[in-house]
């Protein structure tokens, strides 16, 4: 299965495979002490009694049995640990090596380049990472218990075709009604959960879009009508978790009937084969193997419900990734000076590419900041990110610097695009800067310039540990621009950098920034057409 | 793998938080759900009992018909009769208990989101405003279920923790007193057990607090800040990080989650220990090789009987133990819906009555005309505007203002700015959301008066198909919207900042026909429009106070 992958991540693989071999090993070991504790102490019990009606009794080794049933005890309760922390560890270092492989994955696919970024929503983020833990955990909580309970099942199973077999055709009915059930039931657990997803995701949609028009609903009295349509949603989506619990209940009810009444099977069938005193102890022995089983199938349902969010899952991230562009980026050399970005034929669009306008024919000179200005929805933040190359070029637009045809991943490479919704990463302040190379004193220097050094000296430092929900929108646009003042690219685009700004600051910053990057192609956009700073405006209009 | 449920990510980082959680005050989210789910509580609590009855019952015919077969050779009709009808009493209480604490759950989820609802219904904007919407959404989502467990699912499994040892040791003295007492022996030992771990682990846990506060949400973050992370070309160095720091959380968390599952480990060992003493204690009794009181004289089925309930004894711990996640969850969701039922709406942290309020005059509201409110950013022009929708708190020391609510109360108010709410659906609908049983043309000719069926950017007229939240529309658009709707009806208008952000001509647009409007009723508009403020009948300047005003 491996021969066309490379060497390394064969053994990447098997590394992988071998924390879960051993997991495997102590879930089975420990089933099986179980199994056998029981088997054992019943037998035991039977075998001590028969003897010690008679003479027997003081020849009766009772060491080894006994030594068994410590034995058995031991390793049912190791076993179990062992089960739990290496399938744990298991599951963990699976869980680095995916998600590291989704992150990479989810930054090829072209939503994240798009308008809007959804998954910077909470609630969206928090669905998707309901995902990702599903399938993250899907081994642990479905795969390793469901191989355990088919391996108890089989080898119980083929001891009471030897043992008893008459035994074997009512416990072949009771496993079979179980499959039955299942099959049955999956289409409909799929389907409830499915719904109930679909449900609570479009009462969540719904719900944002009442609260984010909270002052105009409230103010014509309709808050409490809109929000009623959103809960409703969240009830539909509990009456398909509700049927769904009904069918995991049934679940539970014919897996904890099998066991016990294969148990009795087992008994009864030996009795009427004809065995009787210390001839029926083996099948006392598997009798009570079958009801300690018991005790380790009765999570049938959560295997069934794990298994199904496990599907739905894969399909909702598969969802976000599926999309993404095979985008074999060649080695690049982009340019590290530009003097002129000329536009030719340039699409004037909205983000999903409907024509807005009159394509535009733009030259850009290094050291002459041009500044788009235009009313919201007119395009600018659609130009910006069409220069950066984040947006697929058509076949007309064309983008010359220095007298070389620059393509989408070239210029994705060598600028540097300042979003207006930048977000602020949870890590120290050194590494939100995004400049590695940068030194101390660079990184103060840049602080400064965006009048946040005063913060972050408080917040304690470059090194203090910051999170978007430390800083207000102010603080957090200004340190966004720091990033800006730190990049070296030779074209930055800045879309609205003076957002969330009063104007007297925001004109003070932007003219430092401008100071800056003096030898490079600078872009930005405002909505407000009264910050002018001596740059070359272009107007876009709808 | 019938024990605890698996770690989500954050379940450890849970531990922390709640090692030091304290059962909720008097008021809040938690004594609501505990009021509204203690009936079902109840009769779910009844069917368990009920069920752990008909399952004593069942092991006992068991042990019976078992123990008669192989020592007495004889088949007890009524022991194996016995053991079947326990059983299938026993599954059919379990069925029926599993349904009530679905139902019970689902019932309650309902209950609180319903209150929840009403809460939230009643909040002033400027209380909503304090969350980011998308945490209120993920909480609405998740945290009524969450806490619906642990009133039910939890303390049910922690009364049946009280309940059924005892109910087993009881059915157990039956037949042997001393055995009975063995079992109960353990209970002290297994507790001091787990105070000594309980220590351990959250010492462990609070050693790695660091590492779980930061790190756990690592991966989320970054998901979050995919689109800053390309922008800024980190992408190799994020990747390397999330790798190295998952790598590193993955460890803190087998750190804390060892000594954790020790508990887990503890009820395991305790009854594989007791079957394994029982076991050999039962034995040397039958062999009659050592005189051991209540062990000794005892026929099969009577060990057997004590070795079946025996195991039984320990399911209720095991039980609990497997819920020590929904207790952390469920507790860390009723703190934070407490929010929703606190008392008293946040305010906006700076409130102050702007000079030149003084001059519109609220106690004779005109019937018709233009009200322009304007001044600098910042000097109160759309606090006025909302206090005026009754939908923010009078301003202080100017109660003259609440002069004009009755009558904007009487008369109703459409509020027009870019945020309005847009339904999804078709264009038609999101026009005349709010109205009830309104003339389709009618709506056509507003739309066409506004410019939203030949809009090439909107193609389809009035079936055209708006997305949820409607972000498939300009901020023009919707403001189109806005004033479509105003048309429609003959409320009060309240207008913020109609204008700004907009383009030239749809500017132009909206200034008519608010102009239009306040011929027939009145529309207070708060702008910073020349031309608009330019129209209006009347027009008030506001400006912030200065220091001394702001003091007082």
């Amino acid at each position: 299965m491996s021969q066309s992958a490379t060497a390394p991540s064969v053994d990447s693989a098997a590394a992988a495979r071998a924390p879960w071999r051993l997991a495997i090993l102590f879930a089975v070991a420990a089933t099986a002490s179980g199994i056998l504790l029981t088997g054992v102490s019943v037998w035991f019990l039977g075998a001590v009694a028969l003897a010690g009606l008679g003479p027997a009794a003081l020849a009766f080794n009772f060491h080894i049995p006994a030594a068994f049933v410590r034995l058995f005890a031991l390793t049912k309760t190791l076993g179990k640990y062992g089960e739990r922390v290496v399938g744990h560890r298991a599951a963990l270092l699976d869980q680095v090596k995916r998600r590291a492989g989704l992150f990479a994955a989810m930054a090829r696919a072209p939503s994240t380049r798009a308008a809007g970024w959804q998954l910077g929503h909470q609630d969206r983020l928090s669905d998707y990472i309901d995902d990702v833990e599903d399938v993250d955990y899907a081994r642990l909580r479905v795969g390793m218990p469901a191989l355990v309970v088919v391996v108890g099942v089989g080898v119980l199973a083929a001891a009471t075709a030897w043992l008893a077999p008459l035994a074997l055709p009512p416990i072949a009915i009771l496993i079979g009604a179980v499959l039955l059930m299942l099959r049955l039931t999956l289409r409909d657990l799929t389907e409830s959960g499915a719904a109930a997803r679909t449900a609570q995701r479009s009462g969540g949609r719904l719900l944002g879009a009442v609260l984010a028009a909270t002052v105009p609903l409230q103010a014509g009295g309709d808050f409490p009508s809109a929000i009623d349509a959103a809960f409703a949603q969240f009830s539909d989506a509990e009456r398909e978790r509700l049927a769904q619990r009904r069918t995991f209940a049934l679940l539970d009810l014919l897996a904890g009937l099998a066991g016990p009444l294969a148990a009795i099977s087992v008994l009864v069938a030996a009795w009427h084969g004809g065995e009787h005193g210390s001839a029926l102890l083996v099948a006392a022995f598997l009798a009570f193997g079958w009801l300690a089983l018991a005790e380790v199938a009765q999570g049938l349902s959560r295997i069934v419900f794990g298994h199904v969010r496990e599907i739905a899952a894969r399909d909702g991230l598969k969802s976000w990734t599926a999309t993404a562009a095979t985008d074999v980026v060649a080695p690049l050399t982009p340019p590290l000076t530009l003097q002129t970005l000329v536009l030719t034929q340039v699409p004037h669009q909205t983000p999903d590419g409907r024509k807005l306008g009159e394509a535009f024919d733009l030259t850009l000179h290094a050291g002459k900041p041009t500044m788009l200005v235009g009313a919201s929805g007119a395009g600018k933040t659609t130009l910006l990110k069409q220069i950066a190359g984040w947006i697929a070029d058509d076949r007309h637009g064309r983008y010359t610097g220095n007298s070389v045809v620059l393509l989408g991943p070239c210029r994705r490479a060598m600028s540097h695009l300042c979003l207006h919704d930048a977000a602020i990463l949870s890590d120290t302040v050194r590494d939100n800067l995004f400049a590695p190379n940068a030194t101390d004193a660079e990184c103060w220097e840049a602080l400064e310039a965006v009048e946040i050094a005063d913060r972050i000296a408080t917040a304690g430092g470059l090194d203090a540990w910051i999170s978007q929900d430390m800083l207000s929108l102010g603080e957090a646009q200004r340190l966004n621009l720091a990033r800006t003042w730190l990049a070296t690219a030779p074209m930055v685009l800045l879309d609205e950098p003076t957002e969330h700004l009063d104007t007297v600051q925001a004109s003070r910053i932007l003219n430092r920034l401008l100071e800056r990057m003096a030898n490079r192609v600078v872009i930005y956009s405002s909505h407000n057409a009264d910050a002018g700073h001596g740059s070359v405006r272009v107007a876009i209009g709808a | 793998m019938a024990d605890g449920g698996p770690p989500s990510s954050d379940t450890a980082a849970n531990l922390v938080a709640n090692s030091g959680a304290k059962p909720g005050a008097n008021s809040g989210a938690l004594p609501l759900a505990r009021t509204l789910g203690a009936r079902a509580l109840r009769t779910t609590l009844t069917w368990q009992s009920l069920r752990m009855v008909c399952r004593l019952g069942f092991a006992a015919a068991l042990a019976v018909f078992a123990g008669a077969m192989i020592e007495s050779d004889t088949f007890i009709w009524p022991a194996f009769a016995g053991a079947i009808g326990g059983l299938i009493l026993s599954s059919g209480a379990g069925y029926w208990a599993d349904m009530q604490v679905a139902d019970a759950e689902a019932k309650l989820v309902n209950a609180l989101r319903a209150r929840l609802k009403d809460r939230l219904a009643a909040m002033p904007a400027a209380r909503v405003a304090t969350r980011p919407v998308g945490a209120l959404i993920a909480g609405l989502q998740r945290h009524p279920p969450a806490l619906a467990s642990l009133i039910i699912s939890h303390a049910a499994a922690r009364t049946m923790l009280a309940i059924a040892p005892l109910a087993a040791a009881v059915t157990i003295a039956i037949v042997s007193w001393q055995a009975a007492a063995t079992l109960l022996l353990a209970i002290p030992v297994m507790i001091m057990f787990f105070v000594l771990l309980g220590s351990v682990v959250r010492g462990r846990a609070e050693a790695q607090e660091a590492a779980f506060g930061r790190l756990a949400a690592q991966f989320a973050d970054r998901i979050r800040s995919l689109p800053t992370i390309l922008a800024n070309h980190a992408l190799a160095s994020e990747h390397d990080k999330i790798e190295r720091r998952m790598t590193g959380y993955a460890d803190s968390t087998m750190a804390v989650l060892k000594p954790a599952f020790l508990n887990a480990g503890i009820i395991d060992f305790f009854s594989a220990l007791a079957i394994a003493v029982l076991a050999v204690f039962l034995g040397l009794g039958h062999l009659g090789l050592v005189h051991i009181p209540g062990f000794t004289g005892l026929v099969l089925w009577q060990s057997l009987f004590i070795l079946i309930i025996a195991a039984d004894f320990f399911t209720p711990f095991r039980r609990y133990a497997e819920q020590y996640h929904v207790k952390s969850e469920g507790e860390a969701a009723a703190k934070e819906l407490d929010w929703y039922f606190a008392a008293g709406a946040a305010t906006a942290a700076t409130r102050f009555v702007p000079a030149g309020i003084e001059d519109f005059d609220a106690a004779s509201l005109p019937p018709t005309g233009l009200i322009a409110i304007s001044g600098p950013s910042g000097a109160g022009k759309s606090t006025m505007l909302r206090v005026l929708a009754g939908i923010d708190a009078p301003l202080p020391k100017f109660d003259a203002l609440l002069d004009a609510l009755p009558a904007i109360q009487a008369r109703g108010c459409d509020w027009v700015s870019t945020d309005i709410y847009v339904p999804a659906g078709p264009l038609a609908d999101a026009i005349a959301w709010h109205l009830d049983d309104i003339d389709p043309a009618a709506i056509r000719k507003t739309a066409e008066r506004v410019g939203l069926l030949d809009e090439n950017l909107l193609p389809g007229g009035l079936v055209a198909r708006i997305n949820d939240g409607g972000d498939n529309l300009s901020g023009g658009q919707r403001m189109r919207i806005g004033i479509a709707r105003i048309l429609l009806s003959d409320r009060i208008v309240l207008a913020d900042e109609p204008t700004a952000k907009l383009d030239p001509k749809t500017a132009k647009l909206v200034r008519d026909v608010l102009i239009e409007a306040a011929n027939q009723r009145l529309v207070i508009v708060a702008t910073h429009d020349d031309q608009l403020i330019e129209a209006a009948n009347r027009k008030i300047v506001l400006r912030p106070p200065t220091q001394n005003q702001a003091a007082a």
